[in-house]
């Protein structure tokens, strides 16, 4: 076993003491390297990796205006089980969600993660930018993220709160909430966030950045959005298990319908995976078991900025069009189409009964005019 | 008034012009089934995917044919007529010409080759094919030319038009901007064969048009 010297005896027995046999944990490492693109080889690595991290540094874990589903996401992942991963692989420190601590207890947990820095900044959740509309123990959310950072070592928005907004800044959005990066601008703190935009994140994804930063010390490529690359390359779509039935044209035309049944191409039902990026049909949710097009659920894009307002009318393909200076009407694309299309043929046609009533197409004298 | 058969479009022109009929008329028709596919597919069909690369492929046509053109407008052996072009001098004459199609007037200055409203349409129908293209870059999920990364490199354009399914509704829009484009300019040139039995119609298959004789 080559990975003896890497990570040690003691570190495998405390996870074997908490219920985690070293063949599990090797196998998640093996899973996560996989996660990463790395080879088999350096399973071991990821193992040393994670020992380390179990010791410092820390993760703080802010929740801000959400529903804590990242959370929940994240203690119902079971490679690694939930308690190994807050208690020792990823050494949490502060998550208001899932910590035992409370009141002046966990107040100075955080402080003290604050003084020691270099931890890792997960934040969940949007942050609210009215005065008000969002405090912990009597702190400004905002306030919160700007005291925490800065000596983060690396700061990842975690859910589509987090990363864009999401669904709390949907319209109206009566407490301003915007995404961290956005917020981070705000109060002037020039510091690159990482997004792992989804709606809940996928623990996967999250494990997979935070293991990528311990063994090799530096963030993922980000695309333009600030997501890392390696999950969010390429288009649902492109992956999906139902893209031979989008190639073939077989289409599901109604919910509850045959086609359904026959695992048809959702695309006709409002499916936004064209236009999302995200390794959902190869990482899926809940421990690989499943995801939403794999349960016959269109894909709604949660994945993607804007969301979920510019994505709206979730079992539609295209939103609908509102006609300016005409208040509240709404129509759809189709409809504006034809009726210009039925108005210039009209048109067309009265034009041509006018000329040739005219005389015009008649007289051959009057053609060239001056 | 003495009148003469005139070579009004040589054969790169037609071509250059019937490449681009051809590639509206399949973007359009294939376009019509992405944004709502109305037949359904059997067990051994390929119906979308062929829709889509017949989709992409006529995009690069239009594309290439519209940079052939702009080409051919400086520096075609034949005609360069970019002069003819000129918006403030064409605005000028519009609304007589709107004002004869309008039976407001009985005539209008005819111009050396395009009369005021076609040159105005042709330029802005060529802007229309731009957009089409950024837009359709945007929603591209493939590489460009098989080396620009078409989503990342054309986000911009989604990111300015509020998102990308707003990119496909103005994408969808401006597909019916040239379809009405196409039926006038077909009724135009009809109704000029008709009223002015100058060949109009036939001069886009054979070149030759009937023209004022001049000098």
């Amino acid at each position: 076993m080559g990975e003896k010297h890497l990570v040690s005896e003691q570190f495998l027995d405390a996870l074997e003491f908490r219920g985690l046999s070293r063949r599990d944990f090797l196998k998640f490492c093996g899973a996560t390297s996989a996660l990463l693109g790395l080879s088999e080889l350096y399973t071991p690595q990821v193992a040393s990796a994670i020992e380390k991290a179990s010791k410092r540094p820390p993760v703080v874990w802010l929740n801000f205006a959400s529903d804590s589903g990242c959370t929940e996401s994240l203690i119902k992942a079971t490679y690694p089980n939930a308690a190994d991963l807050v208690l020792d692989i990823l050494s949490i420190d502060y998550n208001e969600t899932i910590m035992a601590a409370a009141g002046k207890q966990a107040e100075e947990v955080l402080a003290k993660s604050l003084k020691d820095g270099r931890y890792i900044l997960i934040i969940e959740g949007g942050v609210p930018t009215k005065k008000g509309h969002g405090m912990i123990a009597g702190k400004e959310m905002i306030d919160i993220l700007k005291d925490f950072s800065g000596p983060a070592a690396a700061i990842i928005a975690v859910g589509s709160c987090a990363t864009f907004g999401g669904v709390p800044s949907a319209n109206p959005n009566p407490s301003q909430i915007v995404g961290v990066s956005e917020a981070l601008k705000k109060t002037g703190v020039n510091k690159a966030v990482i997004n792992l935009d989804l709606c809940p994140v996928n623990v996967e994804y999250l494990v997979g950045v935070v293991v990528n930063y311990l063994l090799l010390g530096s963030l993922p490529e980000l695309d333009s959005f600030g997501r890392p690359k390696m999950f969010y390359g390429r288009i649902i779509h492109d992956n999906c298990e139902r893209r031979a039935h989008f190639d073939a044209g077989r289409f599901v035309e109604q919910f509850g319908s045959k086609e359904e049944t026959m695992g048809y191409c959702l695309y006709k039902m409002g499916c936004k995976g064209p236009m999302t990026s995200s390794e959902c049909p190869k990482v899926r949710y809940n421990d690989k078991i499943n995801w939403c097009i794999g349960a016959g659920a269109p894909c709604i894009g949660c994945a993607e900025q804007g969301w979920p307002d510019k994505f709206a009318r979730f079992y539609e393909r295209l939103p609908g069009v509102k006609i300016p200076g005409f208040g509240g009407i709404e129509t759809t694309a189709d409809k504006i189409g034809a009726v210009a299309a039925a108005a210039t043929a009209a048109g067309i046609a009265i034009h041509a009964v006018a000329s040739a009533s005219s005389g015009r197409t008649k007289d051959k004298e009057k053609e060239e005019g001056k | 008034m003495e009148k003469e058969l005139k070579y009004e479009w040589n054969l790169s022109y037609r071509i250059e012009h019937w490449v681009r009929v051809l590639a509206i008329a399949v973007l359009v028709l294939t376009g019509f089934y992405i944004h709502s596919p109305f037949m359904g597919g059997g067990p051994e069909s390929y119906t979308m995917a062929w829709m889509n690369f017949f989709h992409t492929l006529s995009a690069y046509a239009l594309l290439l044919g519209l940079i052939v053109r702009i080409y051919m407008a400086f520096n075609s052996s034949f005609d360069r007529d970019w002069q003819d072009f000129g918006l403030i001098r064409n605005l000028k004459a519009a609304p007589e010409m709107l004002g004869y199609y309008l039976f407001l007037k009985s005539s209008y200055e005819r111009a050396r080759k395009y009369d005021a409203l076609q040159a105005i349409a042709y330029p802005f129908i060529g802007i229309v094919i731009i957009f089409q293209v950024m837009t359709g870059a945007a929603l591209y999920k493939g590489r460009l030319f098989g080396f620009i990364n078409s989503s990342e490199s054309f986000r911009w354009v989604s990111t300015m038009l509020g998102g990308e399914s707003y990119t496909r509704i103005w994408h969808y829009l401006a597909m019916w901007v040239v379809i009405i484009f196409a039926g006038v300019h077909i009724y135009f040139s009809l109704l000029r064969t008709v009223t002015f039995r100058d060949k109009t119609f036939t001069s886009m298959f054979n070149g030759y048009k009937l023209k004022r004789k001049t000098s």
